[in-house]
């Protein structure tokens, strides 16, 4: 690389060559360094700047008003304990679903189609918008629910806390699911075979070695959880009723007043929470680590077989799993009658609706601008990673922190943030270097700052699982690709990239899913022009027409399923390595 | 493999572009259009900011009367009917939102420099009054507007009165046959301890509907104190205030709650629609009644459509669309036809609801309401 540098006496065409060559590596180690700048701009403009914006008018004079006025109010120290108390039930009741699934998974003695399904109902709420569960709940458990009334005679109230509680444990377990049934797979048997040799019953050992060792990933579970909770919209706005939480009182600031001070005043009420919890969750995710020092685990351990245990936890998890499907199979069957419960005949009126109305728009709409995210989101999630991983600045912590901002803050905040930042255009030094994103007479109808949104919530989890593909990666192979005269960045695509194709397939796919589903962050962005799926379906539910919103969201998740099978052909999960043995 | 990699980054950069052109053609409306007024639109200079925008449709440019973008607050197929048939007569390409009464103020008040909409239609005079205070109206008076009662209408032209509707109880026939409680026909009928978490109605702070029955209340017992007392006590029967007005009708329909307060027009409109055991009935005490307004929206980008919007909407054969989609307000135009099951007025006792007074007072009370009721304990 270096060769190129400093004169010698070549011929005037040996040097031409030589020139053009130094200036091709140049421009293309660059690209390294363009993907760097591009990376490091787009997390400051859309992840950043919104919240600068937010946090310099929250602590503005006005903003200062506001929040004296907040905190005399008592109706908002209310609300601010209604938050934690629900963060707190739900992160308890969600860990502890988590944790169950994730123990009958890795285990206990069971039979495979058993497990097969409650995994399924594990991830079914990813491919849905979050708050179609609490519709279903309340057609099912309401004050007239098919099961706990009509079928049971029970009058239960489920707006408030606990169908908050129930709705939201369905909606969001599967983080804690997967968090921990990770960490089981990877726990080495040994120990706990070491400990049975050494006499300790299973309840025993489970008390004293298993549980010791899960506790980070169980805490970093529950932590997560608890953000996630306090972050949610969607379910609270349907399901609370007068139960309210920060976010949905932030919502009402905006909608209902107009009022992006006492708005950005509420965000930072729920920011510092928000951001405290989801970094200890994350010094706690590194060092648990720690903990698989012991090496590979070195062989699957014994599962448990007695029946005093194995009977109530499989069959605990197999009547949460059922639910699950109790509720999506009522969605489904919502779609296609009047009014389910009340008005069983069969119509496809909703669909009608659907389809025929603006509805089309939306779901036009709302695919394509998810289409545009998603590849953008993938490719900065790698992108980033690499860097991340095998960079060798200062800055990259920095930029990985930045980048996970996009999901540690509650969707609601970047609302606001984007009304604050974007509604007017964007000037650095007096130009103009982004026009005016939301509102009124936005570009593309504010289309642009919806995608935005869409790429900055889901690059996160591009990003982790990008790093997670790449620390598997030995350098060494890299070093031999450079070392062989290759650049960088064509070690990055024809090396890196193919290696870790599984994990940017699945954040391909991560990405599709969560854009499509995602309802806080975009409610305060729609404008006439663009409609979005996720906000008709919260229109739908809340003006009653329940049949409608089921129609939506059987849409919704079609449209999510399809694209999955669509990219599994198109992109596929295979590896560089067997495509070119292909 | 070696030419797939710069080909994917070559394919991002062209979504990218693409997006740039299908983005703006998405957002038009699905429906298909006469493609003649086309071609009559000057070339707009418009966003000069972006190269590809050289294909862009005419909806963002400030074009006189090619689209109309209107601010919706009634139910949804209302809307969707009223755009359709004044495209239809017009010819002229009409888009809504629809939003609750206090949305639609907010979406005013945020859009004030640069509005988005062009027309607001629907939604109680209440928020019209505030709306004009705010310096967010222009007066327009349409030739039209001469056979509007002058009750009806603003009389400096801000708004004008495009249909009536009045408050009242929807009740489900079978969850008050379950508990034993008579329809109710006084508001006193609501504080009745069988009724507990048995009745719902909207919140002030987002729907004018709940602001229209918390407002009739002042009127009723003629101060906001004694409103208060009344709503304090009413709250211990109260299972969910909900953002949209009309929802505790829903609610009530799925048999959650035995009482909605809600307008009785989104009563029968639910009834007739597949709950038949919904059934209206009024306080004899006298019940608050919304004019639904229309206006001209300061800084209008359409405002040649909007105006034909405003002289359509006040025609008799426009008023009728309404109870074809089961909507059944009553219309202003005394020469509309008014559906049988339209609310008799003169069967109703009304209170002496003054508008303007109730428009400003719209703050200070959603705020009390907030600090005052929803917190109280049960």
């Amino acid at each position: 690389m270096d060769a190129s540098l400093g004169p010698s006496p070549l011929s005037r065409a040996r040097f031409l060559r030589s020139f053009t060559h130094s200036l091709r590596l140049l421009l293309r180690d660059s690209s390294l360094l363009i993907a760097f700048g591009v990376a490091v701009a787009f997390v400051g403009i859309a992840v950043l700047y919104p919240l600068v914006a937010t946090l310099s008018r929250a602590f503005s004079a006005e903003g200062a008003a506001v929040l004296a006025n907040v905190l005399a109010r008592p109706v908002f120290h209310r609300i601010i304990l209604n938050t934690l108390a629900l963060g707190l039930t739900v992160a308890t009741a969600g860990t502890l679903v988590g944790f169950l699934f994730a123990w009958v998974q890795v285990r206990v003695a069971a039979p495979q189609w058993i497990k097969r399904f409650i995994h399924t109902a594990a991830l079914v709420p990813v491919v849905s918008p979050p708050f179609a569960v609490a519709v279903a709940a309340i057609v099912l458990f309401g004050r007239n629910g098919l099961l706990t009334y009509q079928l049971f005679g029970l009058r239960t109230d489920i707006y408030g806390l606990p169908g908050l509680t129930l709705v939201m444990t369905l909606s969001f377990f599967t983080v804690a699911y997967l968090t921990l049934r990770g960490l089981l797979y990877g726990l080495d048997p040994s120990l706990d075979e070491a400990a049975a040799n050494l006499g300790a019953g299973r309840w025993h050992q489970f008390r004293t070695v298993t549980l010791p060792m899960l506790l980070p990933g169980i805490a970093s579970a529950f932590l997560l959880l608890f953000v996630e909770a306090i972050a949610d919209l969607g379910n609270p706005l349907v399901l609370g009723g007068n139960y309210t939480v920060l976010a949905t009182r932030l919502y009402l600031a905006i909608i209902g007043e107009y009022d992006l001070t006492a708005g950005a005043v509420l965000s930072v009420l729920l920011l510092v929470p928000s951001l405290a919890l989801y970094l200890l969750q994350w010094r706690l995710a590194t060092s648990a680590s720690v903990v698989s020092i012991t090496g590979k685990p070195s062989g699957r351990g014994r599962l448990i077989t007695d029946k005093r245990a194995t009977i109530p936890l499989v069959g605990g998890a197999l009547l949460i799993a059922a639910l699950v499907f109790l509720i999506y199979g009522t969605i489904l069957v919502g779609a296609f009658v009047v009014s389910l419960g009340v008005n069983n005949a069969l119509t496809l009126r909703n669909f009608e609706f659907v389809l025929v109305g603006y509805g089309a728009k939306a779901i036009i709409d709302t695919t394509l601008l998810s289409l545009l995210a998603t590849p953008v989101a993938a490719l900065l999630g790698m992108v980033i990673a690499f860097l991340v991983v095998r960079g060798k600045f200062h800055a990259r912590n920095a930029l990985d922190f930045g980048t996970m901002l996009g999901i540690a803050v509650p969707g609601t905040i970047f609302g606001i943030g984007y009304l604050l930042a974007f509604n007017t255009p964007t000037e650095v030094l007096g130009i103009t270097v982004l026009p005016k994103l939301t509102g009124g007479a936005a570009v593309f109808g504010g289309a642009l700052a919806i995608v935005m949104v869409y790429i900055i919530r889901s690059t996160p989890a591009g990003l982790r699982s990008g790093v997670a593909a790449l620390q598997q990666i030995d350098p060494s192979i890299e070093e031999a690709a450079v070392s062989l005269g290759g650049s960088r960045p064509t070690t990055f695509r024809r090396i890196v990239l193919p290696l870790i194709r599984p994990a940017f397939f699945s954040s391909l796919i991560y990405a599709f899913a969560r854009s499509m589903t995602t309802v806080s962050a975009i409610l305060f962005l729609t404008t006439p022009q663009t409609r979005i799926m996720t906000q008709q379906i919260l229109n739908e539910t809340d003006a009653g027409r329940f049949g409608n919103a089921f129609a939506y969201v059987v849409i919704l998740i079609a449209i999510v399923l399809v694209a999955i099978g669509l990219l599994s052909i198109f992109v596929g999960t295979r590896t560089g390595a067997e495509r070119e043995a292909a | 493999m070696y030419r797939k990699t710069p080909f994917l980054f070559s394919a991002v950069t062209l979504v990218i572009l693409l997006a740039a052109c299908a983005v703006p053609s998405a957002t038009q409306p699905p429906a298909a259009q006469p493609p003649a007024e086309q071609p009559t639109t000057p070339p707009q200079e418009a966003a000069p900011t972006q190269a590809p925008q050289a294909e862009l449709p005419p909806a963002q440019a400030p074009e006189k009367s090619s689209t109309l973008t209107v601010l919706c607050t009634p139910q949804e197929d209302w809307c969707q009917a009223m755009t359709r048939a004044f495209e239809a007569e017009t010819g002229i390409k009409t888009s809504y939102v629809r939003l609750s009464s206090g949305e639609a103020l907010a979406r005013l008040r945020a859009g004030k420099d640069n509005p988005e909409f062009s027309v607001w239609w629907g939604g109680p005079a209440d928020t019209y009054v505030a709306a004009k205070a705010e310096g967010l109206l222009e007066p327009y008076i349409s030739p039209n507007a001469a056979a509007i009662p002058d009750s009806q209408k603003d009389p400096e032209g801000y708004w004008t009165g495009v249909y009536v509707g009045a408050l009242g109880f929807c009740s489900n026939r079978d969850v008050l046959a379950k508990l034993g409680v008579e329809k109710p026909d006084s508001w006193d009928d609501l504080l009745d301890e069988r009724l507990k978490g048995q009745v719902a109605m909207a919140h002030p702070a987002s729907s004018g509907t709940a602001y229209t029955a918390v407002w009739t209340q002042v009127v009723r017992l003629g101060s906001v104190d004694a409103a208060f007392d009344y709503l304090k006590k009413l709250h211990n029967n109260i299972l969910q205030y909900t953002k949209s007005g009309a929802a505790p009708g829903q609610m009530a329909a799925r048999g959650e709650i035995a009482v909605a307060i809600i307008f009785s027009h989104d009563c029968v409109k639910f009834a007739d629609e597949g709950a038949p055991m919904l059934e209206v009935s009024f306080p004899k005490e006298g019940t608050g009644y919304e004019i639904g307004g229309v206006a001209l929206i300061k800084g209008a980008p359409e405002p040649e459509a909007a105006k034909m919007w405003i002289d359509w909407v006040l025609t008799a054969k426009a008023q009728e669309i309404g109870a074809t989609v089961k909507s059944y307000q009553l219309p202003t135009n005394p020469e509309a036809k008014v559906s049988e099951r339209s609310v008799k007025l003169s069967e109703v006792k009304l209170v002496d609801y003054d508008f303007i007074e109730a428009g400003k007072s719209r703050k200070a009370i959603t705020q009390r309401f907030e600090d005052e009721i929803t917190v109280a304990p049960k």
